[in-house]
C-alpha cells in the first residue's frame, strides 16, 4: 500500500499546486476586484460595460457586475458577498439602508419605462395616462377574451414590481386580472418577454434600453405610446455596502466608484451613452439636476418617487446612512 | 364555412409563424457565423471553459484512479458500501452541489470565505472536480475489476512487487480509464449550476459556455446564445462520437455517456 | 542432489476449507518433480505457494536454506516463475509479454532483444514478436506463456497443467521445450499433471497428491512399479486399470480389470499390472462394428465434458473409460447421455506400466 500513499500525497500537491496556480493566475483581478451586484435590466443596455472601460482606464480597480434580478441583487449584498449595489428600485433600497447593510446612497440616473403596444392600437390608447390606458386595456380584454391583449414580465423582476405598482395605482386587484385569459404572463427576460408581446400584437411595459435595442434591430414592430410620464419614472441609484456590519467588504474602493458614477465625467458617459448607436441616450444624469434644486418638473417627480423620507424631510440619503468621512458626496 | 375572423386568425398565424421560422433561420444562419468567427469574447468563454473542465477532470483524475485501484484491487470491510456511495454521488444535482458551495465560499459567513473563491474560475474549477470525481471512481473502478483478476498474479510471477502488479492491470484498464477520464470531463463542461452558483458570470472573468449561453439569453442576445450552444453541442457530441467509433473498432458497445440535468 | 526448497507441515485454509494438509516435500535441485492427482487435490495451490504469490497459513518454506517471510517475499519470487494452466496473457504484443519480467530485473534493450528471439526459437514461434499475444491461437498463446516464463532463467520452474487441452503438436512442442530447458540449463521444474503418461516420460520423481496430501513421493520406476493399486484408484487420472495379465494362447495378453472388463494387450507382461489407454486412442462409435481392433468394449455414456473442439466422454463399460472425439463428430453422432456406445482400441494402444 505504500505507493498508493505516495500516489495519493502526489495527488494532494499537484490538487494544491493546480488550483493555487489558478488562485495566483486569477489573483491580480482579486485582489483589486470591487464585486458590485445589479439588475439584468441595467446591464443588458451595455452601460455597465461602458463604464466599466472608462473607469478601469483611470483606476487600477477591476469591476466585475454580478448581473441577477433585484431581489437576488439586494440579498447578495445583504449577506455581504458584494460592495456595491447599483438597483432602480427605491423601496427597496430604503429597506436596504434601514436595515443596516448599505450607506452612502447616490442617484445616478433616471429614463421613463414605456408601454408599447401594436401600431394598430386596438385598445385605443394613444395619448392617455397609464392609468386610463390600463383601464383601457383590461376592458378591451374582457370584451376580447379570445385575444391576449397584455404581456406581463411575470418574473419579480424590478420591472415586473413597477407593472405591479401601476395595475395598484389604477385600483385592480393584481391577482385577480392577472388571472384573466387576456394577461399572458411570460414569466422570463425583458427581450423574450417583448417578443412575446410582439407576437401577440399585445401591451406591455418596458424599459427604454431593451425596447429600442429590439426595436433598431427589427426584432419587433411595437411601437411606444406612453413614456416620460411620473407614473414611468424609473431611478438608479448606487449604494456601498456597510463596512460596519460587513467588515469583508472593500469598502474605500467601492467608494471611489460611486465618485466616479457621480462625476462630470461619470454623468456625462450616462448622458452620451445610447447616442450613437441608438440616435437618443438611454438614460440621463441627475447629480447635476439634484445639485441645482431646481423647479424643474422632472426634479420635483424624482424626489416624490426615489427620495426616501426621513421624519418630515426626505433625502436621497438620510444622514444617518452617510458615511461620515466621505462628506464630498453630499455637499 | 370559417368566418372572416377566422379566415383572418388564420393567415396571421401562417404569417407569424413563416416571420418567426424566417427569423428563426435568420437567427441560426447568423449564429453560425459567429460561432465560426473569431470573436475575441467568443473564443475566451471557450478557452476559459476548457481550462476550467479540463484542470477538473485532471485533479479529478489525480485522485480518483488511485482511490479506484484501491476499491477494485482490495477487499475491506465496507467495500460494498463504499461503491453504492460514489456511485450514487454521480447523479448529485449541480444546483444543490452550487448553492452548498456557494453557502461556504460566501465571503461573510461561509467557512472557506477567507480564501475569496467566490465567483473566480478556480470556485468552479474546485466545484466541478467534487462533482466529477463520483465518475471517475466508479467508472475506473468498474473498468479495473473487468481486468481478468489473474494478471496481478501473472506479473508477481514475473517478478513483480504488489505495486508493480497493481501496475500491470492499470495497464491493462488503460482504455477504460481513459474512457472514464473523457467522461467526467463530458459532464464538467457540460453542468450548470455550479458555474452559476460559484462563478456567477462576471464580463471577462468567469464567464464560461454553460452560463453564457443562459445568461446571454436573459440579456437577449440570442444570436450569442446559440453560437455558444453551438460550440458546446459540437464539442460534446465529436467527443460522444469519436468516443463510440473507437469503442466499435475495439468491437464493444458503449453506454451513452452520462449527461443528465444540468 | 540436495534440495533447494523445502516445504515442512504446509497448510492452506481458504474461509473454512482446509486446500493443503501438513504438506512436507523437497524439491532437489535440478530434478523435474510431477506433482500427479485429481483435480482439487491442491496441485495449483501448491504451486502458488512455491511460486510465492500465495503465502501458507501454517507452515514453513525453505528457499536456498532460507526461510521464506513476508519481509523476503518479494526477493524469494525473483528465484521462480510459474505458468498458469489457463494462459494469461497482457493485451500487448509477444515481445512486451516476454519482456515484462525481464524489465522489472532491469535488463537492457539489447539484452532483452536478443533473449526474445532465443526463446521464441525454443518454442518454434521465431519472428512472433510484433503479434498481438491475445491474437493467437490457444496452442500458440501457452507457447508464448511458457517462452515467458522461460525468458527469466529461474531458478525454479513451475507448471500447472503445461499441456492440459492442448492439441498433440503443440503439446509435443511444450514438453520438449520442458526437457531442454531442464537438460540444458538445469532448471528445477515442478510441473503438476493429471496426465500419468506425461508424468512418466517427463519427470524423475512423481509426488502422488490428494486431498490436500501428499500420498506417496518416489522415482517414476517406484511409483508405478509398486504401488500400482493405489495410482489405478485414481479416478480421474483417466483409463488407468490395474488388473490382473495373463498370456493368451496367440501370444498376446489378456487383462482382467474388475467388472467383467477384460483387455487385450500386445506387450507381454504377467501378474499384476497397470495398464493405461490414451483417450485419443479409443475409437467410439454407434455400433458395434468388424475391425482390426482388439478391444472393442459396450457402454453408456455417464458424463459429458465440452472442451471447444473437442469432446471428452466418459463411458462405462463395467469400467469408467475417458474417450476424446471432435465436436464435430459428436454433433454428427447425435450423442447424448445414456446413449450406448461401442469403445474400440487396438491391442497395441494397451500401455502396461
Amino acid at each position: 500500500m505504500q505507493t498508493w500513499t505516495k500516489l495519493l500525497i502526489i495527488a494532494a500537491v499537484a490538487t494544491v499546486l493546480i488550483i493555487a496556480g489558478s488562485y495566483v493566475y486569477f489573483q491580480s483581478l482579486i485582489r483589486t476586484r470591487l464585486l458590485i451586484s445589479t439588475t439584468t435590466s441595467l446591464y443588458e443596455t451595455g452601460l455597465l460595460n461602458a463604464t466599466k472601460q472608462a473607469f478601469e482606464a483611470k483606476y487600477p480597480i477591476n469591476l466585475a457586475f454580478i448581473a441577477v434580478g433585484t431581489g437576488q441583487a439586494i440579498q447578495q449584498a445583504q449577506g455581504g458577498s458584494v460592495d456595491a449595489l447599483l438597483v432602480h428600485s427605491p423601496s427597496q433600497e430604503a429597506q436596504f439602508l434601514i436595515g443596516g447593510d448599505g450607506v452612502c446612497r447616490k442617484i445616478i440616473a433616471y429614463n421613463f419605462f414605456t408601454i408599447v403596444g401594436p401600431a394598430s392600437d386596438p385598445a385605443h390608447i394613444n395619448g392617455s395616462s397609464v392609468t386610463t390606458a390600463l383601464q383601457k386595456i383590461v376592458d378591451y380584454g374582457r370584451n376580447h377574451t379570445t385575444s391576449r391583449i397584455w404581456v406581463s414580465r411575470g418574473d419579480g423582476s424590478g420591472t415586473h414590481t413597477k407593472e405591479k405598482s401601476l395595475w395598484a395605482k389604477a385600483n385592480f386587484n393584481y391577482t385577480r386580472i392577472s388571472a384573466e385569459s387576456w394577461y399572458a404572463s411570460a414569466g422570463q427576460g425583458m427581450s423574450q418577454t417583448l417578443n412575446m408581446a410582439n407576437e401577440f400584437d399585445a401591451y406591455t411595459l418596458s424599459d427604454t434600453g431593451t425596447y429600442w435595442k429590439l426595436s433598431k434591430d427589427g426584432t419587433v414592430s411595437l411601437v411606444v405610446f406612453i413614456t416620460e410620464t411620473k407614473d414611468l419614472l424609473n431611478v438608479y441609484s448606487v449604494m456601498a455596502v456597510n463596512q460596519t456590519k460587513h467588515p469583508s467588504v472593500n469598502f474605500t474602493n467601492a467608494v471611489t466608484f460611486i465618485k466616479y458614477l457621480i462625476s462630470d465625467e461619470g454623468q456625462q458617459l450616462i448622458d452620451n451613452y445610447g447616442k450613437d448607436t441608438y440616435g437618443r441616450s438611454l438614460f440621463h444624469s441627475t447629480v447635476q439636476l439634484l445639485k441645482e434644486n431646481s423647479t424643474l418638473q422632472i426634479v420635483q417627480w424624482i424626489k416624490d418617487y426615489a427620495f426616501i423620507k426621513e421624519g418630515n424631510e426626505s433625502y436621497e440619503c438620510p444622514p444617518q446612512y452617510r458615511d461620515s468621512r466621505y462628506p464630498e458626496l453630499y455637499p | 364555412m370559417p368566418t372572416t375572423i377566422q379566415r383572418q386568425s388564420l393567415s396571421r398565424a401562417i404569417s407569424v409563424g413563416l416571420r418567426s421560422s424566417m427569423n428563426m433561420l435568420d437567427g441560426l444562419i447568423a449564429a453560425l457565423q459567429l460561432s465560426f468567427s473569431v470573436d475575441p469574447r467568443i473564443i475566451e468563454i471557450t478557452l476559459r471553459s476548457l481550462f476550467v473542465s479540463g484542470s477538473a477532470a485532471l485533479i479529478a483524475a489525480l485522485w480518483g484512479i488511485p482511490i479506484a485501484t484501491i476499491i477494485a484491487m482490495k477487499d475491506f470491510h465496507g467495500k460494498f458500501l463504499i461503491k453504492t456511495i460514489f456511485n450514487s454521488l454521480i447523479g448529485i444535482p449541480t444546483v444543490a452541489l452550487g448553492f452548498l458551495l456557494f453557502l461556504a465560499f460566501s465571503r461573510e459567513n461561509g467557512p472557506l470565505g477567507f480564501l475569496r473563491l467566490l465567483y473566480t474560475p478556480t470556485a468552479v474549477i474546485i466545484g466541478e472536480a467534487i462533482l466529477i470525481t463520483p465518475i471517475i471512481v466508479s467508472l475506473a473502478t468498474t473498468a479495473i475489476e473487468a481486468v481478468d483478476p489473474e494478471i496481478a498474479n501473472l506479473a508477481k510471477t514475473l517478478g513483480a512487487s504488489e505495486s508493480q502488479a497493481s501496475f500491470a492491470v492499470l495497464k491493462e484498464a488503460l482504455e477504460g480509464i481513459f474512457l472514464a477520464g473523457i467522461a467526467s470531463f463530458n459532464r464538467a463542461i457540460g453542468e450548470l449550476g455550479i458555474a452559476q452558483f460559484v462563478g456567477g458570470f462576471i464580463y471577462g472573468q468567469t464567464e464560461l459556455l454553460t452560463t453564457g449561453i443562459w445568461v446571454e439569453l436573459q440579456l437577449g442576445n440570442p444570436r450569442t446564445s446559440i453560437a455558444l450552444m453551438i460550440i458546446l453541442l459540437t464539442m460534446v457530441f465529436t467527443i460522444n462520437l469519436a468516443l463510440n467509433a473507437i469503442q466499435r473498432m475495439r468491437g464493444r458497445e458503449w453506454k451513452p455517456l452520462l449527461n443528465s440535468e444540468t | 542432489m540436495e534440495a533447494i526448497v523445502e516445504l515442512r507441515n504446509l497448510t492452506k485454509t481458504f474461509a473454512k476449507k482446509t486446500v493443503l494438509d501438513s504438506v512436507n516435500l523437497q524439491i532437489l535441485d535440478g530434478e523435474i518433480l510431477a506433482l500427479l492427482g485429481p483435480n482439487g487435490s491442491g496441485k495449483t495451490t501448491l504451486l502458488k505457494i512455491l511460486a510465492s504469490i500465495l503465502r501458507p497459513t501454517n507452515g514453513e518454506i525453505h528457499f536456498c536454506g532460507v526461510k521464506v517471510t513476508d519481509q523476503n517475499i518479494e526477493k524469494t519470487r525473483m528465484g521462480s516463475t510459474l505458468v498458469f494452466q489457463k494462459t494469461v496473457l497482457f493485451s500487448t504484443t509477444v515481445y512486451d509479454n516476454i519482456a515484462y519480467g525481464l524489465r522489472i530485473r532491469r535488463a537492457t534493450k539489447n539484452e532483452i532483444d536478443y533473449k526474445v528471439a532465443q526463446i521464441l526459437q525454443l518454442v518454434r514461434l521465431e519472428g512472433f514478436e510484433k503479434r498481438p499475444a491475445r491474437k493467437l491461437s490457444g496452442g500458440e498463446q501457452q507457447r508464448v506463456a511458457l517462452a515467458r516464463a522461460l525468458a527469466l532463467n529461474t531458478r525454479l520452474l513451475l507448471l500447472d497443467e503445461p499441456t492440459a487441452n492442448l492439441d498433440p503438436k503443440n503439446a509435443a512442442i511444450i514438453e520438449e521445450a520442458i526437457a531442454t530447458t531442464n537438460r540444458e540449463l538445469k532448471t528445477t521444474i515442478v510441473m503438476a499433471t493429471h496426465n500419468m503418461f506425461q508424468a512418466k516420460s517427463l519427470s524423475h520423481r512423481i509426488a502422488l497428491m490428494e486431498d490436500g496430501r501428499i500420498t506417496e513421493v518416489g522415482t517414476s520406476t517406484e511409483i508405478f512399479g509398486k504401488l500400482s493399486k493405489t495410482l489405478a484408484s485414481f479416478a480421474a487420472v483417466e483409463n488407468t486399470f490395474a488388473g490382473t495379465a495373463k498370456l493368451s494362447e496367440d501370444g498376446s495378453t489378456l487383462i482382467d480389470v474388475g467388472n467383467g472388463v477384460q483387455i487385450v494387450a500386445v506387450t507381454k507382461n504377467v501378474g499384476e499390472v497397470s495398464v493405461f489407454i490414451s483417450p485419443e486412442d479409443i475409437i467410439l462409435s454407434k455400433s458395434r462394428f468388424e475391425s482390426s481392433a482388439r478391444n472393442v468394449l459396450r457402454g453408456r455414456i455417464v458424463e459429458i465434458l465440452d472442451l471447444g473442439s473437442v469432446v471428452r466422454l466418459k463411458v462405462d463399460v463395467g469400467k469408467p473409460f475417458t474417450v476424446q472425439i471432435t465436436r464435430r463428430s459428436f454433433n454428427e453422432m447425435e450423442l447424448n447421455l445414456n446413449a450406448e456406445v461401442f469403445l474400440a482400441f487396438k491391442a497395441s494402444s494397451v500401455q502396461i506400466i
